[in-house]
């Protein structure tokens, strides 16, 4: 069959068109790490360093603050990314498929935060932080961000996409809405939740300036924190922070490898019909 | 329609009213923090460069130990949200005992009463230590309300003595009017090196220019009384023109990797001049020595090739007691030590930099003489001879002003606008401000 | 108030028509209901309500947390609504999200459509790869691009394979803003693509098989299979992609301060640039811009919502 070929030879060729001009970046940042600290923004672009060096890498790992930041800041990500899934997905599922006085109100209510800029509140919300006694504490970093917007709203989206006849079937059977919401929607909402799951992790591994406004206890330096040590208006220590940049990101892609699969084919329409 | 509105209306003033009552509690009550019978006081620096960070740690643990009466808590703060964390410890109160604070940035503190006065806390005789023309960036009203602790002019010429050889130029005779340097730019850019690198965006120039504003007129975009913009004065025209035709004619590259204050790209060979801060000095020796050897500095061209004019600001850092502090006693302590105490500490910091930047005192000047490093290190000779002798303190104007006329020489460089125009348009910003933040008459210096 | 609206179809009861046959459509739930969203509602009161309208109380004084503060009611909202360099930074915000969200959702809607067609193990791969950029920091993908549009750059180096002469892409004021859209797509086309992905595949497969047994061709499946019933995925990713977009800092900031003469000032970097200054005056006023910012957001958004009408969408 040749035109299945063509078509098989094509989208290999996309998938390796793709693949590179999405880890060349990758690559040159780890590889950037290998270089030293002038050599990284040297003119003309160059791809390898002169010499392989790892002093970058092994300085980096054998410091305890950056591993002591790593499992800090991981653990954190993941007690940050299951509550607000809990959260968010609740209040979800009643926006999408329940009626209730007072809804119009609440549902702007909610989603008007996903339009404020920080800047408006940076300010105004370390005062409440700082009222609450919540400075130097994992809950600061924690609980202030979980009730999001923006995952609220598109956890909504997809609870509004999901066949009535699924939750009729399950109500004739006696369920009440909870029961609805924890047997029927929950157990089906495993790609949503990964998609949304791994944006809560990234956003509150990449977080910078919130940790910097409210942790100073050192055993609590979140990452980005941490790696924000290697760059000043005076000159960056642009190695350390490629090395530093790319250990940071092997969590990440390990959770992704993981939780990758759970994006598939959704089973429940196919399997109603 | 009505009813949604009268909702959010009350679940607005309900939230308003909340605010209301969380802002009315504001200040909290107490003593200063103590631990172990010391009083512990919280000390923020700016981060600067990497040696910098290691002295301060150093001294801070010295005087720690010198004394069991205070403990310093040391805490390095990022430079890119400075502002913002020190405006959000302000807010909640939570603000540092001793801080960095640049020159720049005192008047303004002072205007909104944020510094601790301190002449009651310091000895008359730190304040006499201090040398003449700086005595003035620290005091308001005749009171003073930072310790110096060093200067760096804005403004120097980096040179490659080597490729000026190579190009037929005299590297002991580097250029010493604008034509000059245009001249050198020309004859050094070859496909691979650009003649010079300068500030070429507005936030840069803003500050990078101001010894440049006062070599050209004499004075900045401002009345002296603040009362109105000064910047269509025609000898700014020339200043435009200069940043245009190293830019326009290809002299330097147009499009930077780093911002003015970093020396990389001079560091890395790409060009073979910088207009940089003496603070170079110190990222040369640490991160590129083999430039060391190749380099020459020398004040920065002059106008008219009259190099006792003024061609760069001395900008540097203080250490301020926070107006709110409650152990502002035992910081004023720690500041005295460290910047006003045994002048073998200072000229420890000067040697740790490289000489990069400059001592305020008599004494540390002393000091340093019997040190054979510092005698013999020829860009501070250079730098603190025919540079340092000739800056201008920083203008105490909001950075909005600065900003209008780094915009203005921004825009003809990159041809938006005529220069006239350019020039023109920064002289009605300048006016918009003054009259928007009620400045005239308010020039705290005067 | 059109965000209501896009919800009347499944809130009100005033249409019928909209309201798709459910059991108990009319009756409500209310207990239920509060429970669930009591959570979410509680932290946004304490993180979010609470210190927004204490920003809003502040932005009627000029703030000192030193002296008494100064009232001075609505003048700094005047100032900066007088102010044309705000206006210009909403003008360059929108231009910015023009450029980078529907090209960012374009592309990832095809790149889904092609990691659906591939094969589980191929398609793994893909998974992880398009979402890689995500994992990058902002600060990294700048600087990296950055590089590439040096002079001698690598997209120079393309440009000079055609003898066009070097653009100097972060330094001219008409190849500044798209310079940095690049990376703004790049940094953002992963997780889209997921999402999309996602709900691809949640689209039965009988209904492209009865549409190609009809001799629908690709673009004509999209057009009437895909993207209807794609709507509310494409609301969410329109709406968030446009807030986000508009508010982008970073790459502005490390990429081209701001420049060249204000061509990728964005509005928060001129709200970051405009609360440098510590006087009490600029943290006033960089305060209001950005509460007024929250009211341009609010309204592109309404907008937005306007346009993509989400209803209560598919019924088996």
């Amino acid at each position: 069959m040749p035109v299945g070929t063509f078509r098989r030879a094509g989208s290999a060729m996309l998938v390796v068109l793709i693949a590179v001009s999405v880890l060349f970046p990758l690559a040159w940042m780890a590889i950037a790490g290998f270089k030293g600290k002038d050599e990284v923004l040297r003119s003309p672009f160059q791809f390898f360093p002169d010499m392989w060096r790892w002093s970058n890498y092994t300085a980096i790992l054998k410091d305890h603050t950056f591993t002591r930041a790593m499992i800090v800041t991981f653990v954190g990500a993941l007690i940050f990314t299951v509550l607000s899934l809990v959260v968010n997905s609740m209040a979800a599922y009643a926006f999408a498929r329940l009626e209730f006085r007072g809804k119009r109100f609440w549902w702007v209510y909610c989603i008007m935060p996903m339009f404020i800029p920080t800047m408006a509140i940076l300010l105004t919300s370390f005062v409440v932080v700082s009222k609450l006694g919540m400075l130097n504490t994992m809950a600061v970093l924690i609980i202030p961000g979980v009730a999001s917007a923006a995952q609220m709203f598109f956890l909504r989206q997809y609870y509004l996409n999901f066949p009535i006849a699924v939750e009729e079937a399950a109500m004739i059977d006696g369920a009440n809405r909870w029961q609805v919401f924890l047997r029927v929607f929950l157990p089906q909402s495993a790609a949503p939740f990964v998609v949304v799951g791994i944006a809560s992790y990234l956003a509150y591994w990449n977080a910078y300036v919130w940790p910097i406004l409210t942790i100073t206890d050192p055993s609590l330096t979140q990452i980005m924190q941490f790696l924000g040590t290697f760059r000043s208006d005076r000159g960056n220590d642009w190695g350390m922070l490629m090395a530093g940049s790319t250990l940071a990101s092997l969590p990440t892609v390990l959770l992704l490898l993981i939780f990758q699969r759970y994006i598939v084919n959704g089973v429940r329409i196919s399997g109603m019909k | 329609m009505p009813r949604r509105r009268s909702t959010l209306a009350l679940a607005i003033s309900a939230a308003v009213a909340a605010s209301l009552a969380l802002s009315a509690c504001g200040s909290g009550g107490g003593g200063a923090r103590t631990e172990g019978g010391k009083t512990v006081i919280t000390f923020w620096q700016q981060k600067f460069e990497d040696y910098q960070q290691a002295w301060f740690k150093k001294q801070v643990d010295a005087f720690n130990a010198s004394q069991d009466k205070v403990k310093v808590d040391y805490q390095v703060q990022p430079a890119d949200t400075w502002a913002q964390k020190l405006k959000a410890a302000q807010a909640a109160g939570k603000a540092p005992d001793v801080q960095t604070t640049s020159y720049g940035n005192i008047p303004a503190a002072v205007t909104n009463g944020e510094l601790a006065e301190l002449d009651g806390l310091l000895p008359a005789s730190a304040f006499d230590d201090i040398k003449d023309n700086v005595k003035s960036f620290v005091t308001f009203n005749g009171k003073r309300y930072a310790y110096p602790m060093l200067v760096e002019p804005s403004t120097v010429l980096y040179y490659r003595t080597d490729l000026a050889a190579a190009a037929g130029l005299d590297p002991k005779n580097p250029p010493k009017s604008w034509d000059e340097l245009v001249q050198w730019s020309t004859k050094l850019t070859t496909p691979k090196v650009k003649g010079m690198t300068i500030a070429s965006a507005a936030p840069d120039l803003a500050w990078s220019s101001w010894g440049l504003q006062y070599n050209a007129c004499g004075h900045l975009p401002i009345a002296d009384d603040w009362s109105k913009a000064n910047a269509t004065d025609p000898c700014y025209e020339k200043l435009l023109q200069l940043y245009k035709t190293l830019y326009q004619g290809g002299l330097m590259p147009k499009t930077p990797k780093v911002g003015y204050a970093d020396g990389a790209s001079y560091g890395q060979g790409e060009v073979a001049m910088m207009a940089g801060g003496s603070w170079v000095v110190g990222q040369l020796k640490a991160e590129f020595p083999n430039m060391i050897s190749k380099t020459a500095v020398a004040p920065f061209p002059s106008i008219d090739g009259d190099q006792t004019k003024t061609t760069a600001t001395l900008g540097g850092w203080t250490l301020t007691v926070d107006a709110k502090s409650k152990a502002k006693q035992q910081a004023a302590q720690f500041v005295q030590w460290l910047l006003a105490g045994d002048p073998a500490i200072m000229a420890d910091f000067f040697k740790t930099s490289g000489f990069s930047k400059y001592t305020v005192r008599t004494s540390v000047d002393q000091a340093l003489a019997g040190n054979p490093d510092a005698s013999s290190d020829p860009f501070m000779k250079t730098i603190s001879t025919k540079v340092v002798p000739y800056g201008k303190q920083e203008p105490a104007y909001p950075y909005d002003i600065a900003l209008a006329f780094g915009t203005a020489v921004e825009s003809a460089m990159k041809g938006t606008a005529s220069i006239p125009d350019a020039l023109k348009k920064a002289d009605e910003k300048i006016n918009d401000v003054i009259k928007k933040q009620s400045l005239a008459g308010t020039q705290p210096r005067r | 108030m059109a965000l209501l609206d896009s919800n009347r179809a499944a809130a009100s009861p005033k249409a019928p028509g909209a309201v798709p046959r459910r059991v108990g459509a009319r009756r409500q739930d209310n207990l239920t209901a509060y429970l669930m969203i009591a959570p979410m509602v509680v932290l946004l009161g304490v993180f979010v309500m609470w210190p927004l309208a204490y920003s809003v109380y502040l932005s009627t004084f000029e703030i000192s947390f030193y002296k008494a503060p100064k009232f001075v009611g609505a003048q700094f909202y005047k100032y900066v609504l007088e102010s044309a360099d705000f206006w210009h930074s909403i003008l360059i915000g929108l231009s910015y999200a023009l450029l980078v969200v529907p090209t960012g959702i374009v592309i990832a809607l095809l790149l889904a459509s092609f990691i659906k067609t591939l094969s589980k193990r191929v398609a793994a791969f893909m998974k992880v790869t398009v979402y890689l950029p995500a994992v990058v920091s902002t600060v990294i993908a700048s600087v990296l691009f950055t590089f590439m549009y040096q002079d001698a750059g690598v997209v120079n180096w393309f440009l000079s394979l055609i003898n066009h002469a070097p653009i100097a892409w972060l330094n001219s004021p008409q190849w500044a803003l798209p310079a940095i859209a690049v990376p703004g797509i790049w940094l953002g086309f992963g997780i889209t693509t997921l999402i999309l992905l996602a709900a691809l595949l949640d689209i039965p497969d009988s209904y492209y098989e009865s549409a190609m047994l009809d001799g629908a061709n690709f673009f004509q499946r999209l057009r009437y299979i895909t993207i209807p019933l794609l709507k509310n995925v494409l609301l969410y990713l329109f709406v968030t992609g446009f807030t986000l977009a508009i508010q982008m800092l970073d790459l502005p900031l490390i990429m081209t301060n701001g420049g060249p003469t204000g061509a990728t000032t964005t509005p928060n970097f001129y709200i970051f640039n405009s609360f440098r200054e510590l006087t009490p005056y600029a943290t006033s006023y960089s305060l209001t811009a950005s509460l007024l910012l929250f009211v341009v957001l609010g309204a592109i958004s309404i907008v937005i919502f306007r346009l993509i009408r989400s209803d209560k969408a598919v019924d088996g």
